[in-house]
């Protein structure tokens, strides 16, 4: 296996008051676009500033490039960041900006100017050089920190957030061409962001963060469809976390006393409380009960209509409630609020994991 | 409605045509004062002479303003040289001692400058260098008291400094001078002017401090207008306090030009 461009290892970070990064591993390979995926807090911002080197970290490894890096400066580093905020230089035009790292590592300026009109073709700012920061839209300005970071070809790329000051629209666009952009140039990048539809948009692999650790690090697919822990089940999408028991016969059994056919992982033992986790697009509410797969009764709750799907809101006769999502293809709800159904899942559509 | 909003407005036209009356008025006067004909001050002056002038710019005169011009130029680009890492430390760490450095550095704004004068003068006294004032201890003393003014602008501008710029230029490989010389200095370079104009001026201005610290040979003008004033106000005196006043008011308006000192001095960023 060939070495990766990027290796943590055991890396902490600790304040007085708290502990940032909790004991992180991560192996990024050469051209990979890897996600730090969490709620604020969870230390992916901080793991960012770890490997930009922008402060040391209390313990553990980081190499770059098969280069022991963690006591190098950040300027000793060949790294590219594009800050949240973009931190532009606002006394310098667009291609001065772009120009700096160039500038600081001391290429001619005949290559210069050619390298720096390239970087700015490469994200459209064309004929926008001699703009100041100030005089730009954000988006214009995202495009700029993306070039400055770019044009030094670093060894790794390290992108903060840099999407979350973006309206809907042109967060959208920029996801898939910040995407692109980094298959086409197959620079090594680690994105951090608290949105879920950029990471699984842009991802080769996704490292869901909370409280310091990595919960489970997947392709956007597995983490999707397999999550590990009840934390990235909820984190990621929308989830039914159905509470229940292992019995003897290795079957869940939910409140309200049903027994499901889900087989549960040796590691898990006996009697311990679970959640069978299902996600609303894989369930089905049907009038009478199937003869295979996961069926539990319910009542229909509710029903939201929301466009392209109708939300069917449901309680179990345990007393816990699901959601089932419909596509909407054009027929009428054939269930009333009130009625008594079946909530049913295929086996493999159906995780357990532990409370 | 009209009526609601006639009387604050006019009240804020009386409140402003007092306030220029009382700080534009005696400097009018002064000024007239100094074309008297006669050796006496008199408002308005009787007759038009321009001899008191001609006696301001005598060697008298000249050399204590040339020495105060001496003593603020190094007192300001001191106070700033010192300001500069005095207010990032300040700024940027938290570490064990810093609000007593905080104090030390901004304390002498909230002492009478006469009380730092005396106490300066007895230090001098209980050190065996009562014979060593004299620039050396203005200048010592000047730095104490205008020290704050640059601290003061210092900070702000690196308080306007955009986070993550100093982080970006690092990871774009800038060292820690470079990121100072091509970052941190062009966004911070109207404060550190602002800072040393300051100090220039309450340098100027200052007699309270000089008085004590102050020797015959090496007098600022301040001192000098103020032992002369001993024997009456003179027409001379009336022209030297305006050519004092001038040289300060002169200063702002070029650098205010130069570099958009307003900005420091009003409190906001013109568009």
């Amino acid at each position: 296996m060939p070495e990766p461009a990027l290796r943590l290892v055991g890396i902490e970070k600790h304040y007085p008051s708290a502990v940032a990064v909790a004991g992180i591993d991560l192996d990024v390979a050469e051209g990979e676009f890897v996600t730090l995926l969490g709620p604020s807090g969870c230390g992916k911002t901080t793991t960012l500033g770890l490997v930009a080197g922008f402060f040391p970290p209390t313990r553990g490894e980081i190499w770059l490039k098969g280069r022991h890096v963690e006591g190098l400066p950040s300027f000793k580093r060949d790294i590219g960041v594009v800050f949240q905020d973009y931190a532009l230089f606002p006394h310098m035009n667009a291609a001065e900006n772009v120009a700096f790292g160039l500038r600081m590592r001391k290429v001619s300026s005949s290559d210069m100017a050619k390298r720096v009109a390239d970087a700015l073709e490469l994200v459209k700012l064309t004929g926008l050089g001699d703009r100041r920061p100030l005089q730009m839209s954000g988006g214009q300005r995202q495009r700029v920190a993306l070039a400055r970071a770019l044009v030094i070809n670093p060894a790794v790329l390290l992108l903060d957030e840099p999407l979350s000051n973006l309206d809907l629209k042109l967060r959208e666009e920029m996801r898939v061409e910040i995407a692109t952009l980094q298959r086409r140039l197959g620079i090594t990048t680690v994105f951090v962001t608290h949105d879920q539809g950029e990471a699984l948009v842009m991802s080769d692999r996704i490292a869901v963060m909370n409280a310091g650790r990595i919960e489970q690090i997947g392709t956007p697919s597995d983490i999707y469809e397999r999550p590990a822990t009840r934390f990235v089940a909820q984190f990621i999408g929308r989830m039914n976390l159905i509470a229940g028991k292992v019995t003897p016969s290795r079957r869940v059994a939910v409140d309200g006393g049903v027994e499901l056919p889900i087989p549960v992982d040796r590691d898990i033992t006996t009697g311990s409380d679970v959640h069978v986790a299902v996600r609303p697009e894989r369930a089905e509410l049907r009038p009478d009960a199937p003869s295979s797969g996961v069926t539990i009764p319910c009542t229909l709750r509710q029903v939201l209509y929301l466009g392209s799907t109708r939300e069917l809101h449901v309680d179990f006769d345990g007393g816990q409630r699901g959601i089932v999502e419909m596509p909407n293809d054009g027929s009428a709800s054939r269930f009333e609020a009130g009625a008594l159904a079946w909530f049913c899942a295929p086996v493999e559509s159906c995780r357990v994991l532990r409370a | 409605m009209r009526s609601d909003t006639t009387a604050p407005w006019a009240l804020l036209c009386v409140v402003v045509a007092l306030i220029y009356l009382f700080s534009l008025g005696p400097i009018l006067i002064t000024a007239a004062v100094s074309f008297n004909e006669t050796n006496r001050s008199l408002f308005p002056p009787r007759g038009w002479s321009l001899r008191w002038w001609a006696r301001a710019f005598g060697p008298e005169w000249t050399q204590p303003l040339v020495f105060s011009l001496k003593l603020s130029t190094l007192t300001a680009v001191l106070s700033t040289v010192l300001a500069l890492p005095l207010a990032f430390a300040l700024h940027r760490h938290r570490f064990p001692g810093r609000e007593a450095m905080i104090a030390l550095a901004l304390g002498p704004l909230m002492l009478p400058t006469l009380v730092t004068g005396v106490g300066l003068l007895q230090l001098f006294q209980y050190a065996g260098l009562r014979e060593h004032i004299g620039f050396g201890a203005l200048l010592a003393g000047h730095l104490v008291i205008c020290l704050p003014f640059a601290v003061r602008t210092v900070s702000i501008s690196l308080q306007t400094l955009p986070p993550n710029v100093e982080l970006a230029a690092a990871s774009l490989g800038a060292t820690r001078w470079n990121t100072l010389r091509h970052v941190v200095f062009p966004l911070i370079k109207n404060g550190l002017v602002a800072g040393a104009v300051f100090a220039f001026i309450h340098s100027f201005t200052d007699v309270n401090l000089s008085l004590f610290l102050a020797t015959p040979g090496e007098q600022p003008i301040t001192v000098k207008i103020l032992a002369f004033l001993e024997f009456g106000f003179a027409p001379t005196l009336a022209a030297v306090s305006v050519i004092t006043l001038v040289l300060p008011l002169v200063l702002v308006a070029v650098v205010e030009r130069l570099s958009g000192l307003g900005d420091f001095i009003y409190g906001e960023r013109r568009a």
